[in-house]
């Protein structure tokens, strides 16, 4: 089996629209984006990478649902981390998410993602909720104190661009599909 | 090149959409720097873009979308001479024939005046990020927001710089975000 998705019903960002409803907007392009480059795939497609770079799209999903939850879930609200990622030795397998995607099923890796931006997504309304896009995340970066939750939104729209553009090269080594 | 992070954890709308913007630019030119003419020119099959194409490329929508869809005063030299029909990617095809260092003046070139339309429009009473572009979709969409364009940027430069990772990869090894 393999994951779905229509490309004629990805989300398109507004061209006229206020700060929060064009972020989103542009958020959600990209999601949809990412689950149509994953759609149609074998479990095995889902495994091979375009070398020398290591990286496979079924990585890359199982990658994005842990960034989703990471940036949105914990460092912005604080939460746990939900399962699979919660019972994780980072320090003993640090690219643990990347690996073990290989044994995955389409489906699951797409259950596992899907869950993980519906996580975000309730964290986000609440954030945005209670201070819109200047309120601040629970945690810290290293060096300049807390996130706004515009940084976050910005930083998760170019993180799932360059991981498009990413698997953009390797779609299209996989089985020749290609586009925006 | 030497590249400071330039997005700002805490700022307003302008300062974190422009900071984004410059930071993937800066980005986009560590990916291409160090490389020869021949290496610029090399693709990673199957697809058959090049990192040279991709600067000549960024420039002219860099350029296109502030100067001339945004403000409608034309396409900067080169582009404002070539003949789209007859080679409708011809900046990714020409790229081959210019140095590294040409290509750079180029993108260089075409970031300086797509700033410099930012900071009219942005300025205390320009027309802000809700201001519309003078190009006006044939189709029902209608004109694009001052936002929408430099949302469509950051994004546009992100997924090249995506492209732009495994290509350098393929030509030197060089990886890193």
């Amino acid at each position: 089996m393999t994951q779905t998705f229509d490309k004629t019903t990805r989300t398109e960002a507004p061209l006229r629209a206020d700060e929060v409803t064009a972020l989103r907007g542009f958020l959600d392009y990209h999601r949809d984006t990412f689950r149509w480059k994953c759609a149609g795939l074998s479990q095995e497609q889902l495994a091979q990478a375009h070398p020398p770079s290591t990286m496979t799209l079924g990585g890359m999903m199982k990658h994005l649902a842990l960034n989703e939850v990471g940036w949105f879930g914990s460092s912005l609200a604080g939460l746990p981390y939900p399962p699979p990622f919660d019972d994780v030795d980072w320090d003993a397998d640090p690219d643990w998410e990347w690996r073990t995607a290989a044994d995955d099923s389409p489906e699951d890796l797409r259950a596992l993602y899907d869950d993980c931006v519906r996580r975000a997504d309730a964290a986000v309304d609440e954030a945005l909720a209670a201070g819109g896009l200047d309120a601040v995340s629970v945690e810290e970066s290293s060096s300049d104190g807390p996130f706004s939750v515009r940084w976050i939104l910005l930083h998760m729209i170019e993180e799932y661009a360059r991981h498009n553009g990413q698997a953009d090269l390797i779609r299209e080594s996989v089985d020749g599909m290609t586009g925006e | 090149m030497e590249r400071t992070d330039r997005r700002p954890v805490r700022a307003d709308e302008i300062t974190t959409l422009r900071g984004f913007l410059d930071h993937h630019r800066d980005t986009f030119r560590w990916k291409c720097s160090g490389l020869t003419q021949e290496q610029l020119a090399r693709s990673l099959p199957p697809s058959d873009m090049t990192l040279g194409g991709m600067m000549k490329h960024l420039a002219i929508v860099d350029q296109s979308w502030f100067e001339d869809d945004f403000m409608g005063r034309g396409l900067m030299p080169p582009f404002d001479t070539v003949d789209w029909d007859a080679d409708r990617d011809w900046e990714w095809h020409s790229a081959q024939d210019d140095t590294p260092e040409q290509l750079l003046a180029l993108f260089d070139e075409a970031v300086r005046r797509s700033d410099a339309v930012l900071d009219e429009a942005l300025a205390p009473g320009g027309v802000g990020l809700d201001g519309l572009s003078v190009l006006d979709e044939a189709d029902d969409r209608g004109r694009f927001s001052l936002r929408w364009i430099l949302l469509h940027m950051i994004e546009e430069y992100a997924r090249h710089n995506g492209h732009a990772d495994l290509i350098r990869q393929s030509i030197d090894g060089q990886t890193g975000q």
